[in-house]
């Protein structure tokens, strides 16, 4: 069998087979895994609701957006950055048998489990606005296009560091621990359940360096017009990060494929 | 024709660490098949591998010019949590099929002889069963060298005789770079002998030479 392929070629079979098989992965790895991708967040966002209206009392504390559709946005948000991350790091090392094959990269298992999860991701935010839009809750996003950008910009910015932790957390195991650690942390400081707008201006600065931010309150925004996301949020600022981190981890992966196979 | 020129490889552990393979230079013609001999650890395997083009030398080259099977052997690049079925075909995907996958898929069910298993999970499989699974999926592919790291010491003696019987028909427009530890088996598949020592890497136009020099050498 001679190699008439082309690289684009080889690339896109690899890529097909890897997402058929991750996609098998992820939806018979357990009974019901697939309705468990669904009921997951279902839950978690109906707690985080339960937990504000029941605990905290209904308080209207959010400027210009209705409580239960700004934290679903938030969190789905916050999710399809989250899932990159973190489904990357593991992804090197769950499919490790599979350099043997050349046509194999390091990346690609990185690449397909981030199209996966930002699919999924896709597919449950828009069940949870038909549902909730069939609720009577307003839900609709007020500028579509600018809302996709952003729910883009927030996956590529996962993709990103998913990219560059996936190279750092296999050469440095310590890394993906610290990860897994500061994933709650990271969810709070992202302004995903509790507004921002409440912190003194001095501690605002600092939550401002994480991209997240400006990512999730924008979106926020493009879903509601009339919604203030916290001052000085940039688009500009997310796309720097986004820049950043993809080339730094496409440079990491060039860099570091050979040890990671063989390691 | 393989081209190994000027070749070293050291794996940097964490202590101080000496080349497994030092300045090797071998030319390895077409259609000879080659079996690879010499001590544990005298870096057999990594010689394979860096053929195979999974590993990659700290300096030199290697140059080849014919399509090359992955290193069949009993690590071979299966999901453990997935059945035969679908790990043949996530292989036969990635090359591209040039045959149908349905006709690799086929062949290599009857040719690995797993009977039920070959629906079953890999990590349900005895290594027996693994190997007859990896060895059946790299013949289903036409190569123009096949690789094999100790492959073909699987199965029982009927699976054996099969198996060289079907390597046999691919002989003529085939070859085998082979390690094992198993003088037969280097005798049956193999013409000429690689043996490695101390780094060095000496070639033998009959294994029977490659064969006698690793015996005066212990």
């Amino acid at each position: 069998m001679k190699s008439s392929r082309s690289s684009w070629q080889v690339t896109r079979s690899v890529w097909h087979a890897l997402f058929l098989r991750e996609m098998i992965g992820r939806t018979t790895s357990d009974r019901f895994a697939w309705l468990w991708m669904v009921i997951e967040p279902v839950a978690l966002i109906a707690m985080m609701v339960s937990v504000r209206v029941f605990l905290l009392g209904g308080a209207k504390t959010i400027v210009g957006a209705d409580f239960v559709p700004w934290l679903v946005t938030g969190l789905m948000a916050f999710f399809l950055f989250r899932e990159n991350m973190n489904r990357s790091i593991g992804a090197i090392d769950s499919n490790k048998g599979l350099f043997t094959y050349r046509q194999v990269q390091t990346i690609d298992p990185v690449l397909v489990r981030c199209f996966l999860e930002g699919s999924i991701k896709t597919f449950i935010l828009v069940l949870f606005i038909l549902i909730l839009e069939l609720l009577g809750t307003q839900i609709l996003p007020d500028n579509y296009l600018r809302a996709m950008l952003l729910w883009f910009s927030l996956w590529l910015l996962g993709l990103g560091v998913g990219l560059v932790l996936s190279v750092a957390a296999n050469l440095i195991p310590e890394i993906g621990r610290l990860v897994k650690m500061i994933s709650l942390p990271l969810m709070i400081l992202s302004g995903v359940i509790l507004p921002l707008n409440y912190l003194p201006i001095h501690i605002r600065e600092y939550v401002l360096l994480n991209p997240i931010v400006h990512g999730i309150e924008l979106l926020r925004e493009a879903f509601f017009s009339t919604y203030q996301p916290v001052s000085g949020v940039s688009i500009t600022y997310l796309g720097t990060w986004v820049l950043i981190t993809n080339t730094l981890g496409l440079i990491l992966h060039l860099k570091f494929s050979e040890k990671l196979k063989s390691t | 024709m393989i081209e190994i020129k000027g070749l070293y490889k050291r794996y940097h552990g964490h202590h101080r660490s000496d080349w497994i393979l030092k300045d090797i230079n071998i030319n390895i013609p077409p259609k000879i098949s080659v079996g690879l001999i010499g001590k544990n650890g005298a870096g057999k395997s990594t010689l394979l591998r860096l053929i195979a083009g999974i590993d990659t030398p700290d300096k030199g080259s290697i140059k080849v010019n014919c399509s090359m099977s992955w290193p069949i052997g009993l690590k071979g690049g299966f999901q453990a949590s997935m059945t035969g079925r679908q790990n043949v075909k996530f292989v036969s995907r990635i090359m591209g099929a040039p045959k149908s996958i349905n006709e690799i898929i086929s062949f290599v069910e009857n040719f690995a002889e797993l009977g039920e298993y070959f629906d079953k999970p890999i990590k349900t499989y005895s290594s027996g069963m693994k190997s007859r699974l990896g060895f059946g999926l790299s013949l289903a592919f036409d190569f123009d060298v096949y690789i094999s790291d100790e492959a073909t010491a699987v199965g029982d003696k009927r699976f054996k005789s099969k198996a060289k019987k079907i390597f046999s028909e691919k002989v003529g427009c085939a070859s085998i770079i082979m390690v094992s530890h198993s003088e037969g088996t280097l005798k049956q598949f193999c013409k000429a002998g690689i043996w490695l020592n101390q780094g060095k890497a000496y070639w033998f136009d009959e294994i029977d030479e490659a064969i006698n020099a690793y015996h005066s050498s212990l």
